[in-house]
C-alpha cells in the first residue's frame, strides 16, 4: 500500500462530550482504502463512540470527518450507509420479533410486483448471503429465538446486503465460539479480496495480529499511535492500550479447593416442541468451595441454560437433584437462589443485566438494598456508602455514585454489574461470559477479583465464549456439547485443542 | 442549587408554567381579583379529585404498566358505595331513608369499596401476570366492562332498597357526613396530600419504591435481580384502582348521586395525561409524585383558566386545551436537551404537511375561539402560523445546520 493513497476515511479533530465524560479528546488519523485497520483501546477509550459518530448513530461532535475526501455530516445511519458505511454494532441493534431476513432487509424490503412484501426473494437472497457466512439458520426463524452468536451472524449478513466498501465490526467476535471466529476471518478474507476497508475494534491482540495491515490505540478518548502491524508486536500495542505492561499472571497456582458446595446429579432441562426434547440432558458434577469451574461450549450448547437451572431462572423448572452445602434445593425463582447464596451475573448486558434509566448507584445496590434499610426504609447515606465501596473495590471509572448508568463504557457497566452481586456475599457465583466486550485491563482486574473470590472460598462458576479466559481462569474444566456433558478436564489437561475436540463431540462422557 | 435546579427541572418547570397561568388568568378574570379565597379552594378540590387517582394512574406507569380502568372504577365505586349504604340505611315502611345514617353504615360502605377496588386490581394482575394479556387489553376490558356491571347493579339495588319493579339509574344520598367529604373543601386536599406523602415515601423512599421503578425499566432485570415482579405489579394495580375508587367516593358525595352513565367518564384519559405532563414516561421506570402532583395542579388551572376566560361553554373548549397542553408539556421535555432546537421539525412530505396542519390548526383555533370577526382572525392567525413555520422550515431545508439552530 503506498503512502500516497488518498485516505477514504479522514478523521480530523474530533472530539465528543457527553455529560461529565470527555469521551473523544481531539482524535486524528486515517483509514487507507482497502486496508483492515485495527483500533485498539481499553474500556472508555473511545473505540465505540468514534465508530457510532462514523456511523451516523452520534450526530454532534467537535472537528470533522472526511469520507472520500469529503466533509461529511450525517443525519442518521442512512446518511452513512448512502456514503458506503455499514456498522455491526458491539450490542446489536436487531428487531426481535422479526425473522433474520426480515431484519437484514430492514428498511430496504423487497417488493414483488404488486407491491407487496416478497418474503420469498427476501429469504433466498438472506439465505445466501447466510450462507456465505457459513451459518446454517433459517431466515424465517424470528431473531429472538437466535443465541446472541447467531443474532450477531444476522447483522453482519445485513452489512454484507449493503454491499457496503467501508465496514466497522465494533467487536464482532465477542460473543462467537472458536469455531465462528474461524468462519469470521473467512468472510473478512473474503471481504479485502473485494477491496473492503474495514474498521476493526477489538482488544483481544491475536486478532488484530492476525487481520489488521495498521493499528490505531486509544487511550482515555486521546490518539495514542498509529502503527504498522509489521513494525509492531503485541506487547508494545498491549503497553500502548494501557500505559503500563500488563504481568502475566496465571491465577490457579496453589489455590485449595475445599469441600464440595454445590452438587448437580443428573440435571435435565426439557425443551417442549423441540426436535432434542432436551436442552440439558443428564448433567452431573460438583463445584467446590474455592475452586474456579469452567464451562466450555459452542453456542448452544447449553452453558447459559445450565446457570440458568441453577439459578432458579429457566423457562420450565429442570428435573434432578441440586444440592447446595448438602441440601437438596429447587429453585422456581431467582429470589431464592439469592436468598440461599447463589449469584449470576447474566450474559446480555443491556437486556438482562442493566438498569438503563437509574444512576450508577441504583445500579449496585438493587440486590442488596434491603441492607441499607430500616424497615423498609432506604437510609440513602448508607446505600451511598455501599455504592461508593463497590467502586473501589472494583476501580468503576465514573463520574460518581449518581452519574448515568448510560454514561459509563461497556466494561464499567459490566463491572457494576458483578459489583451489585458481590454485594449479596454469594457462597455460589455464577458468571455467564462476564468479560464480553470488556477489554484487557479491565479483563485482568476482573480475573484478580474472581480469583480473590475464590480465595475467600466462594465457589466460581464460569463461562467464556473465550477459551483462553478459560484456561487462564479455571481450576476445572466442563465441556458441554449439545446439552450433554462430553468431558471434564483438570487444569494439567487444558489445551484449546483438547476442549474443542471435547466440545464438538457428541458422545456424552462415559461416567 | 445547580443540582437540585438539574435534578427537578421537570417540577421546577410545571410550577412555573402554574404560576404564569394562575397570572394570565388573574388579568382575564375578574373574578379570581374578588374572590380569590373561594376560587382557591375550588382548584384546590378539582385538584385533589383528579390527582388522587392520577397518583395511582402514575404508580402503574412507572411500574411499567398501563391501568385505562380508573374512570370505570370511579364509576363502580360509586354505584357500590351508595348502594351498600341504601341497602343498609332504616326505611320507613319501604323507602330507604338517607337523611341521617348512622356512622357505621358509610365505615361499612367505603371500607366495602376500598375492598372493592383492591379485587379488582387484584383481578387486573391476575390477567396481567398468569393469564399473560398485555396490562393494555386487561385494564381496557375493566374500563368497558366495569362501567356496565355498575349501571346493572344500581338497577337491581335500587330494585331491592325501594322494593320496586323496575330500578333506577342512579342513588342519591342526602345525609350531610357522606356529602361532607367531597363538599367541605379542605377534605380532598387533605387526603390527597396525605396519599402523596405517602406514595412519596413508598416510592422514593423504601425499598419496594425502588423495585417498582427497576421493574418498570428492565423488567427482566429486574426478575433476574431476585425480585419478585409479580408481587410488585399486584401492589401497583391495587395503587392504582384503590385511589380511583377513593376518588370515585369523594365524586360520589360531591355530586350528592352516583349516576354510572354518567360518573368518572373519560376520567382514565386525564389521569395520564396528569402523570405523562408531570414526568412519567409510559415506557416506565421515570416519573416522580412531587411531579404527578404538578401535572394535576397544572391541568386543573389551566382547565379553570379556559373557564374564566371563555365565558360562554367553557366545558367546549376543555378537551382542546388539555390536548394541546400534553403535546407541548412532553414535548417540552423531550426537547429540552441540547439537541432540541437544532432538530429538524419540518423533513421531508411529513413535515410540510404538518407545517400546513399546524396552519390549519392555528386558523381554526382562533376561528373557534374568536367572539366577533372570526374570519377575519382565523385567517389572520393561519397566515401568521405559515409565515413562521415557512421560514423555520426554509432555514432547516436550505441553511445548513447552523441557520437551523437559531
Amino acid at each position: 500500500m503506498s503512502k500516497t493513497t488518498s485516505p477514504i476515511i479522514d478523521i480530523r479533530h474530533v472530539t465528543k462530550r457527553f455529560p461529565g465524560v470527555v469521551a473523544l479528546d481531539d482524535v486524528s488519523f486515517d483509514v487507507l482504502p482497502g486496508e483492515l485497520h485495527a483500533v485498539c483501546g481499553e474500556n472508555g477509550a473511545g473505540k465505540s463512540t468514534l465508530m457510532k459518530i462514523l456511523s451516523g448513530v452520534l450526530l454532534d461532535y467537535e472537528g470533522e470527518v472526511a469520507v472520500r475526501g469529503d466533509v461529511v455530516s450525517f443525519g442518521g445511519t442512512r446518511d452513512a450507509e448512502a456514503a458506503g458505511i455499514s456498522i455491526i454494532h458491539q450490542e446489536l441493534n436487531l428487531v426481535e420479533e422479526l425473522s433474520a431476513a426480515a431484519n437484514i432487509f430492514l428498511g430496504r424490503e423487497k417488493r414483488s410486483r404488486l407491491g407487496l412484501l416478497d418474503d420469498r426473494a427476501m429469504e433466498r437472497e438472506a439465505a445466501g448471503l447466510l450462507d456465505q457466512l457459513e451459518c446454517d439458520i433459517h431466515p424465517s426463524t424470528p431473531v429472538r429465538e437466535l443465541r446472541v452468536g447467531d443474532q450477531q451472524l444476522v447483522e453482519i449478513a445485513k452489512a454484507l446486503s449493503l454491499n457496503s466498501d467501508i465496514l466497522i465490526m465494533d467487536e464482532p467476535t465477542s460473543a462467537l465460539t472458536e469455531s465462528e471466529v474461524e468462519r469470521l476471518y473467512r468472510v473478512i478474507d473474503r471481504l479485502q479480496e473485494r477491496n473492503v476497508t474495514i474498521l476493526y475494534i477489538s482488544h483481544k491482540m491475536d486478532e488484530v495480529f492476525r487481520l489488521s495491515d495498521r493499528i490505531t490505540v486509544l487511550r482515555d478518548g486521546r490518539h495514542v499511535q498509529t502503527l504498522n502491524r509489521a513494525d509492531t508486536n503485541a506487547r508494545e500495542v498491549t503497553h500502548l492500550m494501557v500505559g503500563r505492561e500488563i504481568e502475566e499472571v496465571s491465577f490457579a497456582d496453589n489455590r485449595q479447593a475445599g469441600e464440595p458446595i454445590l452438587e448437580v446429579e443428573r440435571l435435565y432441562l426439557p425443551w417442549p416442541e423441540h426436535a432434542r426434547d432436551w436442552r440439558l440432558e443428564d448433567v452431573s458434577f460438583t463445584l467446590r468451595r474455592g475452586e474456579v469451574l469452567g464451562v466450555a461450549g459452542l453456542m448452544g450448547a447449553g452453558r447459559t441454560e445450565l446457570l440458568e437451572c441453577l439459578f432458579g431462572a429457566s423457562d420450565e423448572p429442570p428435573q434432578g437433584t441440586i444440592r447446595l452445602e448438602g441440601r437438596e434445593v429447587a429453585f422456581s425463582h431467582p429470589s431464592q437462589a439469592k436468598a440461599a447464596g447463589i449469584a449470576m451475573v447474566t450474559e446480555d448486558r443491556k437486556r438482562l443485566g442493566l438498569f438503563a434509566q437509574m444512576s450508577v448507584r441504583e445500579n449496585i445496590t438493587i440486590c442488596t438494598l434491603n441492607e441499607a434499610a430500616t424497615g423498609g426504609m432506604v437510609r440513602g447515606a448508607a446505600e451511598r456508602r455501599q455504592a461508593e465501596e463497590s467502586i473501589t473495590q472494583l476501580g468503576v471509572k465514573t463520574a460518581g455514585s449518581e452519574a448515568a448508568i448510560t454514561s459509563l463504557s461497556g466494561g464499567n457497566q459490566q463491572k457494576c454489574i458483578i459489583a451489585r452481586w458481590l454485594r449479596t456475599n454469594p457462597k455460589v457465583l455464577l458468571l455467564d461470559d462476564p468479560t464480553r466486550g470488556v477489554d484487557v485491563g479491565a479483563k485482568a482486574e476482573l480475573y484478580k477479583v474472581i480469583d480473590g473470590l475464590c480465595r475467600e472460598g466462594l465457589g466460581i462458576i464460569v463461562t467464556s465464549s473465550e477459551l483462553p479466559e478459560l484456561i487462564t481462569l479455571c481450576d476445572r474444566m466442563l465441556v458441554l456439547c449439545e446439552g450433554r456433558l462430553t468431558g471434564e478436564l483438570q487444569r494439567d489437561e487444558f489445551t484449546e485443542q483438547r476442549i474443542m475436540e471435547l466440545a464438538t463431540q457428541t458422545e456424552p462422557v462415559s461416567a | 442549587m445547580a443540582t437540585f435546579i438539574r435534578k427537578n427541572r421537570n417540577e421546577l418547570g410545571l410550577a412555573v408554567a402554574t404560576l404564569a397561568v394562575l397570572l394570565f388568568t388573574s388579568f382575564v378574570s375578574d373574578s379570581y381579583r374578588a374572590f380569590p379565597a373561594e376560587n382557591a379552594k375550588l382548584i384546590l378540590r378539582d385538584t385533589a379529585l383528579l390527582g388522587i387517582f392520577a397518583l395511582g394512574a402514575a404508580t402503574v406507569i412507572i411500574a411499567g404498566g398501563i391501568d385505562l380502568s380508573s374512570g370505570s372504577v370511579i364509576a363502580f365505586s360509586g354505584t357500590i358505595c351508595t348502594g351498600i349504604i341504601l341497602l343498609l340505611a332504616p326505611t320507613d315502611g319501604s323507602t330507604p331513608i338517607t337523611d341521617d345514617l348512622p356512622l357505621w353504615i358509610l365505615g361499612v360502605a367505603i371500607l366495602a369499596t376500598l375492598v372493592a377496588a383492591f379485587l379488582i386490581g387484584s383481578f387486573h394482575t391476575w390477567l396481567i401476570t398468569v393469564i399473560e394479556l398485555p396490562p393494555f387489553v386487561a385494564t381496557l376490558a375493566s374500563l368497558v366492562g366495569l362501567r356496565s356491571l355498575a349501571k346493572l347493579l344500581i338497577q337491581d339495588m335500587t330494585r331491592v332498597a325501594f322494593d320496586i319493579n323496575t330500578g333506577k339509574s342512579n342513588i342519591s344520598i342526602n345525609d350531610d357526613t357522606f356529602l361532607a367529604l367531597g363538599n367541605e373543601w379542605w377534605i380532598p386536599p387533605t387526603i390527597f396530600v396525605v396519599l402523596s406523602l405517602l406514595l412519596w415515601l413508598l416510592l422514593s423512599k423504601t425499598v419496594v419504591g425502588r423495585h417498582l421503578y427497576a421493574m418498570g425499566g428492565n423488567e427482566e432485570a429486574a426478575r433476574l435481580s431476585g425480585i419478585r415482579v409479580e408481587r410488585l405489579k399486584w401492589l401497583a394495580y391495587c395503587i392504582g384502582t384503590i385511589t380511583a375508587a377513593i376518588a370515585g367516593i369523594l365524586y360520589t358525595s360531591y355530586v350528592g348521586t352516583a349516576e354510572p352513565t354518567r360518573d368518572g367518564l373519560g376520567y382514565e384519559l386525564n389521569a395520564i395525561a396528569a402523570a405523562v405532563v408531570g414526568g412519567c414516561s409510559l415506557a416506565g421506570g421515570i416519573g416522580t409524585v412531587p411531579g404527578v402532583m404538578l401535572g394535576a395542579l397544572f391541568l386543573r388551572v389551566v382547565i379553570d383558566s379556559v373557564a374564566k376566560t371563555f365565558k360562554s361553554r367553557p366545558d367546549l373548549f376543555e378537551g382542546l386545551v388539555v390536548g394541546v397542553l400534553v403535546v407541548l408539556a412532553v414535548a417540552f421535555n423531550e426537547l429540552r436537551g441540547s439537541r432540541g432546537l437544532k432538530k429538524h421539525f419540518f423533513p421531508g412530505a411529513l413535515g410540510l404537511l404538518n407545517l400546513l396542519i399546524l396552519t390549519a390548526l392555528a386558523g381554526t383555533i382562533t376561528f373557534v375561539t374568536s367572539t366577533e370577526d372570526k374570519m377575519r382572525n382565523g385567517l389572520i392567525a393561519a397566515a401568521a402560523t405559515f409565515v413562521l413555520l415557512a421560514i423555520r422550515a426554509a432555514a432547516e431545508r436550505f441553511g445548513g445546520d447552523r441557520a437551523a439552530a437559531g
